[in-house]
């Protein structure tokens, strides 16, 4: 019976603790480790150590402005620019032209840069087409942009012999 | 039953089909080898693993590379006109560009990437193509567009003189399709006031007309115009408003004859009550048909400081010795 008495007198002042830890903590900050996880642009390292990474893939996000520029280079982004959200989409869809355009032939990030209405794209390419290719997609590349976007567009690229030629690293 | 009558037109339309093409195809179509081999075969066909090449198979062709120029700047010589290499705004080209240049954080020790396959320089923007000669070159062929400076207008004060008037207007450049920026159309107006003419009604008017436009600190007066959409109508706005406010300023209306002493915005020893009981108690025994003493100008300015100012301790010692020297009485 004593027993049973000491056991309930525990319950109740670990009950009576708890509630005073839970009032302590109400009103405090919350965060949670699942909610602080960063994801993007930061890539895993690999047990064979064979994962190959570009200077600007081994540069996670934050180190924009510090190891790394910026891929797209224009005036909305700025404090009070103009139509910004119209200057996104658009670069987002030059990405995707260009990468479909150029299928498996950029092995950098596409770079848009813009100066007044003119609209300047870099990029590395592979050399697996023949140079006549090439410049037919340009010309390709250069008329169907500059006809959608109302702005002449320019492609200014550099190729490259080897896809291995852009490896900076590999984890 | 349905299913039987499915059976057999499918059937049907199958024999119908392989006659009619053996009809009109006979000539056309010969059959290729492989099926002919495979129809004509009786046997089962052997897999020979030995035979390692085949020659009736088609060779893939193979794509032949070129292969590719070396760099320009190894051809380029060393007097090379830089200007005509790179004319105008451009990504940067290793190929082109003979300066040994590196650019990325690399790990302690290491060598930062080159400049081939760097996109980072591909990213920023470069001044190659204004290097002072490429300026100098602009800057020739620009010289015929010039006119002289006018005659007369060489120093700030001249200018001042001449356009007292100073009207600022911001342009906008971006890197966009559009060349319209919605601040562009703002207008600000700025004149000295000791450049207008005014009477002590008019400015005294003009004052209270533009309010807190006009700072008494350097006496600058600033009329901003942004109402109207453009920015040539805002700068007619404005030349308006400063038109309109300076000849409003010289009119009179009969409700202004009613402004009362407390309206006053300062002290004026002229017109108060002040100077009447000076001249008083000068006077006081003088008759009247002699000429009557005017009270002092320093007396005057003393009392309008006090009051003007306020009471501190050099304006309550200056109005001690005037009163002391209007009564003369000396000052033991």
């Amino acid at each position: 019976m004593s027993l049973l008495k000491k056991c309930v007198q525990q319950l109740l002042e670990n009950t009576n603790l708890c509630s005073q830890t839970i009032a302590a903590t109400a009103a405090a900050f919350h965060t949670s480790p699942v909610c602080n996880r960063v994801q993007a642009g930061r890539y895993r390292v690999t047990t064979k150590r064979n994962r190959a990474l570009t200077y600007e893939m081994a540069n996670p996000p934050h180190y924009i402005a510090h190891r790394k520029a910026w891929n797209s280079w224009n005036t909305s982004s700025m404090l009070d620019g103009l139509r910004p959200s119209q200057t996104a989409i658009e670069d987002v869809f030059m990405r995707k032209f260009m990468t479909g355009t150029w299928h498996a032939l950029i092995v950098s990030e596409v770079i848009i840069k813009r100066q007044h209405n003119m609209i300047r794209i870099a990029a590395i390419m592979r050399q697996a087409i023949s140079p006549r290719k090439m410049y037919f997609l340009i010309g390709y590349t250069e008329e169907l942009l500059s006809y959608w976007l109302q702005c002449p567009v320019t492609l200014e690229l550099q190729t490259v012999a080897d896809k291995k030629d852009v490896v900076f690293k590999y984890i | 039953m349905a299913s039987l009558t499915r059976l057999l037109e499918r059937n049907l339309r199958n024999s119908s089909t392989a006659a009619g093409r053996r009809l009109y195809s006979q000539t056309q179509e010969e059959p290729a080898a492989g099926t002919k081999h495979e129809f004509d075969d009786e046997e089962f066909r052997v897999l020979n693993l030995r035979a390692a090449k085949q020659t009736d198979q088609q060779k893939r062709r193979v794509f032949k590379k070129e292969a590719a120029l070396p760099p320009r700047h190894l051809k380029m010589a060393t007097d090379q006109d830089w200007t005509a290499v790179w004319p105008g705004p451009r990504t940067f080209q290793p190929s082109s560009v003979p300066l040994p240049l590196r650019q990325g954080y690399t790990e302690k020790g290491a060598a930062p990437p080159s400049k081939f396959v760097n996109a980072e320089l591909m990213k920023i923007p470069n001044f190659l193509h204004l290097t002072p000669p490429a300026i100098r070159q602009q800057c020739e062929a620009l010289k015929k567009f010039c006119t002289p400076w006018p005659k007369g207008l060489e120093s700030v004060e001249k200018w001042e003189k001449h356009f007292p008037i100073e009207v600022k207007s911001t342009d906008y450049c971006h890197a966009l399709p559009t060349i319209r920026n919605p601040d562009a159309r703002r207008v600000t107006l700025n004149i000295k006031l000791s450049d207008l003419k005014f009477d002590a009604h008019a400015k005294d008017k003009f004052l209270r007309l533009v309010g807190d436009r006009y700072n008494p600190n350097t006496g600058i007066l600033t009329i901003v115009a942004d109402r109207c959409p453009l920015r040539k109508q805002n700068y007619d706005y404005a030349m308006y408003l400063l038109t309109a406010c300076y000849h409003e300023s010289f009119v009179t209306e009969p409700w202004e004859q009613n402004k009362s002493e407390a309206d006053m915005e300062y002290y004026s020893f002229e017109r108060n009550k002040s100077k009447q009981t000076a001249e008083a108690i000068i006077n006081w025994g003088i008759p009247t048909d002699a000429a009557k003493l005017e009270v002092s100008q320093d007396f005057a300015q003393t009392v309008e400081l006090l009051i003007n100012e306020g009471e501190n301790e050099y304006n309550l010692g200056r109005y001690k010795e005037e009163v002391l020297k209007l009564l003369s009485v000396r000052n033991e």
